[in-house]
Order: structure tokens, then C-alpha cells, then sequence
């Protein structure tokens, strides 16, 4: 293949900071940095480049630095996590739906439709209102279940963006005569989705997969501004929703936690474009 | 149409697929359907070739894919060794496909692009868990020799590798590995050059041979299909307008739609002088196809009869049937 | 004679990991002014990559490109990419094996039609749908009016293949070039839209390169006939001198696998054996030796020089057929 270009540096560095984020979400805990939660009460406001503070400190005392580091645990952790869970709950229905067609096909497809239509924010803005709240106001929400009905509400987002395109994408598949082939040879229909169509339909939705990752990170950034993003404002979104008020003072205590952002969302886009095109590219060549 | 009617059907005991009043329709948009396929009865009998001839569109391969009930007919009976393949519930039906095997016409799009050819090939054996996993690669290496590929070469390759013709080869070796007693082959040749046409049809001819097949033999080109079948059906929107002989067929068509396909093949000799001026136009949709015979829109002999009257199936010659009220025998 | 396209001594090669493969190898060809001159040929022998190196279509960094193209007087080689494309449409137009993917899926046959009069030609809107209505008559199409608001996804191969030929003639061009138009296509819509082209030939004085795998179709339909093997022409020849009397083995095994209603059913077809040699490495006789049924010890050891016989019958063959020579069979 002449096509199979080199990357070029903008997907090298997507690669890279995706690693290095990814890295610090799994490893952070174990890195010799203190704990986010540390108060530095003689450190408050300092700016950054302060020694042992390089990323300064916000007025609450807390170190920026390892705010980033907790955020990115956080913040991965939902996006991926919610991505996973509503990639496959998607890709299943919407494989399912391309292959049998016919009823049920059209279920999912409207129900598809009809989630894609309400915004994202909105949609999720609504279902942890609905989920995340005690009937007996004076009782507070436990934190783990604002936290699983913020992942849960962001997998509702998800599963019709990735299961809108495995419907596509399986839909082609499915015409094709290989799988007529595989019936008329007496394969079970279970077998046929798992061995003819998931590995087919898999290179698109890992792509896609990618973006979806940069959507749902946006998503409990504004939810978290919203103030109803992950509990204790820590994930990079909770760090900007703290910094926003007071901004005139402390400016940068917004900096870091937006750039680790725009960065990651950056990459995760980028890297699905690139991964779209590849796949664009060896399709043609079928 | 021509025609429905029962006059061609044979009654003897080596028949072993009847169809019996087929009719295939699909729904479209807007509440319409299409007649795919409209009452069509034929039989084949062992070890013969039936070769269903007609233009795109009109039925002939929804016809042989009801025959595997992919999708099964909406009336109608398909009876296959005695069995009719529409009454079977589905886990009988799964292990009942598997004596009737099917080529298709995209030799590329027939073939998983992720899929080695050995994979490709042994995935019928692997379905039904037929022997050993070392008896499976040697049956697969069999079937690759018998169709002309030199197993060593192509066991660990993917399609995509491969030109039309050996792609053909590939899905014609997948077809065999459940040693079927019937193939249908949809247009096996027509998307491969004409050089790389004769050696598939050759092929088929060979295995139909080597493993007993008896065949239906799908094609929109009557030339292609005279090497290989003993009899011929012509197929015109969904109904039958010819059956009989490949001898009395091409010798002296009885339909004027066979005579025009026949007179639309091209001729290899500059010198060559067509002797009718070809068929004009397409054929009408299927949605409303024309009442009487439904051919009568092109036809160059049409009277009023033919728009009041659907013709039936008769005996103009020995074994040879037509669906016209003025043919032209 | 005047030509309207001249290929002088054509080299390509692409650059490939494999190394250069040699697609087209010194090949001459002139097309006189209102002729209709057919290329003939298997997948892979370079058929389609002379017509588009002729067409100036061919660029990029990994072709390799040596000879001249003259174009009604101007060096297309020598031209740059936009003075090309100027050429296009008022020069040269051409026709797909696939219409559908030359058409624009989601815009009307009618817009796209009338946009390419109005942006090449500057023609007005209303002169451009009323030229298009005439454009579409002139292709044959019934009801042009209706046709207008159609989609292509709404029309029969046959049809799209109509509207894109008249998109292609929308500029009178004085040379077309059709690249398997009717490949694709059901032997009934074929034989319409050959006689078509012929038609549109005489009446625009149009020049014609027929581009085909087919033997069959080259064989009423055209003045000239160039058979191009492994990149080479192997044989050139006024269509009916070719036919009436062929030198080179290879045209003649051509013919013979051509399936036709003529031969007998149920006997094997001819074939030629092996396949196309690889193209990364140039054999150093003959190309066509290794498949060749007549191959002496001359021809695996030379390569055979284009020879003329005289009557404008040019072929590549050390023991040309018709001469008595004792040949092993």
C-alpha cells in the first residue's frame, strides 16, 4: 500500500498527551505529589512558577497542580467509562437493528431520532435533575449517586451517537453477499453479527469513539459549571466552575484545568480524524 | 407476462426441486408493492441445469434466493427432496439449506474482506463442527485444489488480493465444502472479463461433474448460459414467458421477448447483419406491471388480446413452452 | 488521414512497494478524425491506464510517464493541468463503466446537466434546460420533460448511462472516450446503447475510443481495433481485416472464449490458460509465450517487434498465424 502516509507531528502530539493524561489518571495517586485535597494555607493565591507550587495555588488553598493531576482521573475516567458503557449498549442495539431490520429497526432507530434531538446538555441537564434529587429536600444526595447519575445521563447521550453510526455502518455490512452467504449455510444469526459484522463495523466505531470521548468531557466540564458535574468540583471542568468565581484575582487557577481540556479534546478529535481517514482510505481500496 | 400455467411441469421421480406458484413482493414506499416474482412454477430435475434468463429487474434473482428462503416466498411452495422448505420450522430449515449452496455475482462483495481465504472457505465445515480442526484444513486445501488455486499460495491471503476470477474460484470453493446436491449461481460470470468468463463456467461445469450438483444457473445473457444448461426458463417482470430446451430455444425462440434477448447478445464478426431490429426500451416498473401479458408494452405482436388476457403456458414443440397468445412458431 | 488524437512511443510505470510496475510499454496509436477505434484487453493490460494517460487524466507522484500526446493539434503532455481540463468537454468528454458514481446522488439528472452547459458553455439558464431537454431526446430518453426532476438514484443503469452521455456530448466534443460503457449493463440495454453511440457518432462527426474487455462488442462497432496485452499492443487492425484475418494467437484465443449462441451446449469452453504475466518484471520474450499454445523456443527467448503485414495490420508475433509454419500444438 502507497497510501499508508507517516503521521504527521500534530498526530504524534494528540498521541502523546492522550498517553501522558492517561497516565497520570491511572498512576497519579502514586506519584510524590500531594494530595489535592491539601490545604496550603500559606500559598493562597500564589502564582504560578511559585516554588513547589508551579502551577500555583487557588484561593481555597488547594494546589493547582494536583488538581490537574486528580482532574484527569476524573475526568477520563467518566469519559471513558461512559463511552465504553454507551458505546456498546448503542453498537448493540444499532447492529441488532440493522440485521433483523423490519419493527424493531424502526424502534431504535426513532428512539434514536428522538434523543439525538434534545441537545446534549440539555438532555443531561434534565435526567440528573430528575435521578439526582431527594424527595425529602433537607436529606443530601450521597455523592456516589450524583456521580452515577451524572455517568449515567452522559451515557444516555452517548448511546445514540455511536449507535446511529454501528446502525449505518452495520446496515452496508449487512447487505453485503458474505452474509447471505454465511446464511445459506446454515450460521446462526448471533454468530453472523459476532463474526461477519462487529469486526467489520469495530474500525468505525472506535474512531467515532474517539470524538465521542471529547463530547462527554465537554459535557461534564459544562454540566460541572452548571454545578451539577462530578460531586466535589474536582474533575478539570469542577476546577474551572470554582476558578470562574474569582476570576478578576486569581486568573490562573482557570488556565491549567482549561488547557488540559482544550488539549485533551484537541487530541481525542484529532486522533479520530485521523483514524476516520485511514479507515476512509482502506475502504476504498476494497 | 407472460404467463402462469402448469403445462411445462414434469411429473417423474427424479425431480428434485419444485416450486410451486412462487410469489415474491416487497414493500416499497408509500404503501406500494412490487411483484417481484408472480406465480411461477418450475422443476428441476437431478444432475440437470436450469438456467433462468432475464433482464435486471425481473425477478430472477429474488427467484432463486426464495428457493433458499432468503427471504422465503410470500405464497407458494418450494419442494426440495420432497420437503417443502416454506413449511420447515427454523432450526430445521438452517440444517436443510445446507444441501443447496449458492455463488453469487459480486465476487468481491461475497467475500468477508477481514477473512483469510482458508477461514473463508472452512467457515461451512466450521459452522457445523464437521471433523477435526486438522480434517477441516485439509478438506479446505481440497476444495482450493479442486477449484484451480494452489492451496499453499492462497490459505493465508484476504480477498481483496485477489482478482474477480480467483475471487470467484474462492466463493465457488466455500459453496462446495458442505458437499451440496444443489448450487445456485447468480450471475457467476457477469462481473469478471470475457477471457476470465469461459474458465469459471468451465469450472462450474467441472464440479457439477466431480460432485453430482444438479444447478440453476442464473444470468442475463442467453449466451453465457447455453455452454452449461439442459433447460432454459426466460423470465420477463416476474412471470415465465419461455421454458423448454436450450435446442429448441435458441434454434427457433417461440417468445418474442427470447428472440429479442437472443438478438441482443453481441456477435464477434464485424460481417454479422441483425436480422430484427433490436428491443426498444425498459421494461415497465414492477410496481404496476402491464394487465394481460406483461410484456405486451414492448412487443412487436401485441393485440388487444394481449392486453385483456393473460396467456398461459403451452406446448408449441416438444419441450418447448411459451406464454404468448401469438407466438412466433 | 488526419488524426484527432496521436499516442506516440507511451511509457508508464507507477511506483509501487513492489517496485515499478510497467502498466502501458511503448505504445503508438492514432485515432483518424471520425473514426471509432476500439482498445481491447483483460483487466490489467493496461487498457484503461493508456485512455486516461491520453486523456491527461494520469498524475501524481507516483506515475512515471514518457512519449507524446497530441491532441487535434495541441500536445496535451506538454500542457498544464488547467489548459487540460480546458480541453475537457469542448475537446474531449468521457463515459464510465459506472454512471452512478459519476453522477451527483442528491442533485436533479436536469440541474446537473444544465449546470455543466451553463458553467462551460455560459449559456443562460433557460438556453441551458431548454438545450438540455434536446440533449436528453437526442440520448433517447422518453419523456426528456419528466426527466429533468429526476434523481439518479431513480433511474435504470441503462438510463443513467444515457444521461451521462448526454452530459458528456453537451459540448459537441470531437472525441469521446468510453470506458466499458455498457459493461455493467444487461445484454438487451447493451446492444441500445452501442447502437446509440454509433448513432451520436455519425451525427455529431464525433471520433470514438471504445475501451472494452470484449471482443464481441468492439466487433460491430468500430473501425479499428488495437488488442493490448501485458501493456503492449500485441495486434492493430482495421476491425474487419482483424477479424477476417488474425496474426496473433493471443486475439484469436480472445475470440475464441468469447461465449456465444452458436456453440454447442454442454461442450467446454476455450480457454487461455495461466494469466496475465506479473507486471513488475518484463519477460524477455514474448509476453504472451507462457500462455501461448503455439510458443516455439524463438519466442521465450525474444521479444517479437511490431510487425506490419500490410492493409494497416500491425501484430507482435514471431510465427504469426495464417503462415505455414510447422508448429507444435
Amino acid at each position: 500500500m502507497s497510501t499508508n502516509k507517516t503521521y504527521t507531528v500534530p498526530t504524534y502530539a494528540a498521541f502523546g498527551w492522550l498517553t501522558f493524561s492517561t497516565f497520570l489518571a491511572v498512576f497519579g495517586p502514586l506519584l510524590p505529589v500531594e494530595s489535592f485535597r491539601t490545604i496550603h494555607g500559606d500559598f493562597l493565591d500564589a502564582k504560578p512558577f511559585t516554588a513547589g507550587h508551579w502551577f500555583g495555588v487557588d484561593s481555597n488553598g488547594y494546589d493547582i497542580f494536583s488538581g490537574i493531576i486528580n482532574g484527569a482521573r476524573l475526568s477520563l475516567f467518566v469519559a471513558f467509562i461512559t463511552v465504553g458503557i454507551g458505546g456498546f449498549i448503542g453498537s448493540l442495539l444499532g447492529i441488532t437493528a440493522a440485521y433483523y431490520r423490519g419493527r424493531y429497526d424502526s424502534i431504535v432507530n426513532t428512539a434514536f431520532n428522538v434523543v439525538l434531538a434534545v441537545p446534549n446538555l440539555v438532555l443531561a441537564l434534565a435526567l440528573v435533575a430528575v435521578l439526582a434529587t431527594n424527595v425529602d429536600i433537607n436529606e443530601a444526595v450521597p455523592t456516589w449517586r450524583r456521580l452515577a447519575t451524572l455517568m449515567i445521563s452522559l451515557t444516555v447521550v452517548i448511546i445514540p451517537i455511536l449507535g446511529r453510526i454501528a446502525r449505518a455502518s452495520a446496515l452496508t455490512w449487512s447487505g453485503r453477499e458474505f452474509v447471505v452467504a454465511a446464511r445459506s449455510m446454515g450460521m446462526r444469526d448471533r454468530h453472523i453479527i459476532w463474526r461477519h459484522i462487529v469486526p467489520n463495523v469495530l474500525p468505525v466505531l472506535i474512531a467515532v469513539g474517539f470524538l465521542a470521548v471529547g463530547v462527554v468531557i465537554i459535557a461534564e466540564a459544562s454540566l460541572s459549571l452548571l454545578g451539577v458535574g462530578i460531586p466535589d468540583g474536582a474533575s478539570w471542568g469542577g476546577m474551572i466552575a470554582r476558578g470562574r468565581n474569582d476570576l478578576e484575582y486569581n486568573p490562573h487557577a482557570l488556565y491549567f484545568p482549561i488547557i488540559a481540556l482544550a488539549l485533551t479534546v484537541i487530541s481525542t478529535n484529532h486522533l479520530g480524524d485521523v483514524l476516520r481517514g485511514r479507515l476512509d482510505r482502506r475502504e476504498a481500496r476494497l | 407476462m407472460a404467463g402462469s400455467g402448469y403445462a411445462h411441469l414434469r411429473d417423474s421421480d427424479d425431480v428434485v426441486l419444485a416450486l410451486r406458484d412462487i410469489v415474491v413482493e416487497f414493500r416499497v414506499g408509500g404503501g406500494r408493492v412490487v411483484n417481484a416474482v408472480s406465480r411461477i412454477s418450475i422443476d428441476v430435475r437431478r444432475g440437470e441445469t436450469l438456467a433462468i434468463v432475464g433482464e435486471s429487474g425481473c425477478g430472477k434473482t429474488t427467484l432463486g434466493k426464495a428457493i433458499l428462503q432468503l427471504p422465503a416466498p410470500n405464497t407458494g411452495q418450494v419442494m426440495f427432496e420432497g420437503t417443502d422448505l416454506t413449511k420447515l420450522p427454523k432450526e430445521q430449515l438452517r440444517s436443510a439449506r445446507t444441501a443447496i449452496q449458492m455463488v453469487f455475482q459480486d465476487p468481491i462483495s461475497s467475500l468477508d474482506p477481514r477473512m483469510t481465504v482458508g477461514e473463508i472457505v472452512g467457515e461451512p465445515l466450521w459452522i457445523w463442527g464437521r471433523g477435526s480442526e486438522a480434517d477441516r484444513e485439509a478438506k479446505v486445501r481440497e476444495l482450493l485444489n479442486n477449484v484451480g488455486l494452489d492451496p499453499e499460495l492462497v490459505l493465508h491471503r484476504r480477498s481483496y488480493e485477489f482478482s474477480g476470477g480467483q475471487c470467484q474460484r474462492i466463493s465457488i470453493a466455500r459453496s462446495l465444502a458442505l458437499e451440496p446436491r444443489m448450487l445456485i449461481c447468480d450471475e457467476p460470470v457477469s462481473a469478471l472479463d470475457v477471457s476470465i468468463q469461459a474458465q469459471i463456467l468451465n469450472l462450474l461445469q467441472d464440479m457439477k461433474d466431480r460432485y453430482g450438483l444438479t444447478m440453476v444457473f442464473i444470468s442475463h445473457d442467453l449466451a453465457v448460459v447455453k455452454a452449461v444448461s439442459n433447460r432454459i426458463m426466460v423470465m420477463y417482470l416476474g412471470k415465465i414467458c419461455e421454458v423448454g430446451s436450450p435446442d429448441a430455444i435458441y434454434s427457433k425462440p417461440a417468445h418474442h421477448y427470447t428472440s429479442a434477448l437472443l438478438d441482443s447478445v453481441p456477435v464477434p464478426d464485424p460481417a454479422y447483419q441483425r436480422n430484427n431490429v433490436a428491443l426498444q426500451g425498459e421494461p415497465p416498473s414492477p410496481v404496476a406491471p402491464p394487465t394481460g401479458c406483461r410484456f405486451r408494452t414492448r412487443c412487436p405482436a401485441a393485440s388487444p388480446l394481449c392486453a385483456a388476457e393473460e396467456p398461459l403456458l403451452r406446448e408449441v414443440a416438444p419441450d418447448q413452452f411459451v406464454a404468448c397468445h401469438h407466438p412466433r412458431l | 488521414m488526419n488524426t484527432i488524437l496521436s499516442i506516440a512511443a507511451m511509457n508508464i510505470k507507477f511506483v509501487t512497494p513492489r517496485g515499478l510496475l510497467e502498466a502501458v510499454h511503448e505504445v503508438s496509436l492514432d485515432i483518424p478524425v471520425g473514426s471509432s477505434v476500439g482498445i481491447v484487453g483483460e483487466s490489467g493490460s493496461g487498457k484503461t491506464v493508456l485512455s486516461r494517460a491520453a486523456m491527461g487524466l494520469l498524475s501524481g507522484s507516483t506515475v512515471r510517464r514518457e512519449g507524446k500526446v497530441v491532441f487535434d493539434g495541441k500536445e496535451l503532455t506538454t500542457m498544464t493541468r488547467e489548459q487540460v481540463r480546458n480541453e475537457f468537454g469542448t475537446g474531449m468528454a468521457m463515459i464510465f463503466q459506472d454512471p452512478m458514481t459519476a453522477l451527483n446522488p442528491v442533485r436533479r439528472v436536469g440541474t446537473q446537466i444544465a449546470e455543466s452547459l451553463r458553467i462551460r458553455l455560459g449559456m443562460s439558464k433557460k438556453a441551458a434546460v431548454v438545450r438540455t431537454i434536446e440533449l436528453l431526446s437526442l440520448v433517447q430518453i422518453p419523456d426528456p420533460q419528466a426527466m429533468l426532476r429526476k434523481f439518479p438514484y431513480q433511474l435504470s443503469g441503462g438510463m443513467r448511462q444515457r444521461v451521462m452521455i448526454a452530459i458528456a456530448i453537451s459540448c459537441s466534443p470531437k472525441l469521446l472516450f468510453a470506458d466499458e460503457p455498457t459493461t455493467a449493463l444487461d445484454v438487451t440495454v447493451q446492444s441500445q446503447i452501442l447502437q446509440l453511440l454509433s448513432d451520436l457518432r455519425r451525427e455529431l462527426k464525433m471520433s470514438m475510443v471504445l475501451v472494452t474487455h470484449d471482443l464481441g462488442v468492439v466487433a460491430g462497432n468500430t473501425d479499428y481495433v488495437a488488442v493490448m496485452y501485458a501493456g503492449e499492443i500485441v495486434e492493430q487492425a482495421p476491425t474487419s481485416e482483424l477479424f477476417a484475418n488474425m496474426k496473433m494467437p493471443y486475439t484469436e484465443a480472445l475470440l475464441k472464449s468469447i461465449p456465444t449462441i452458436h456453440m454447442q451446449s454442454g461442450k467446454r469452453l476455450a480457454v487461455i490458460e495461466g494469466r496475465l504475466p506479473d507486471p513488475t518484471s518484463r519477460l524477455q520474450g514474448c509476453s504472451f509465450a507462457p500462455r501461448c499454445p503455439y510458443v516455439q523456443p524463438k519466442c521465450t527467448a525474444e521479444h517479437p517487434p511490431l510487425v506490419n503485414a500490410g492493409n494497416d495490420h500491425l501484430y507482435r508475433c514471431w510465427f504469426p498465424l495464417g503462415q505455414t509454419i510447422a508448429r507444435k500444438q
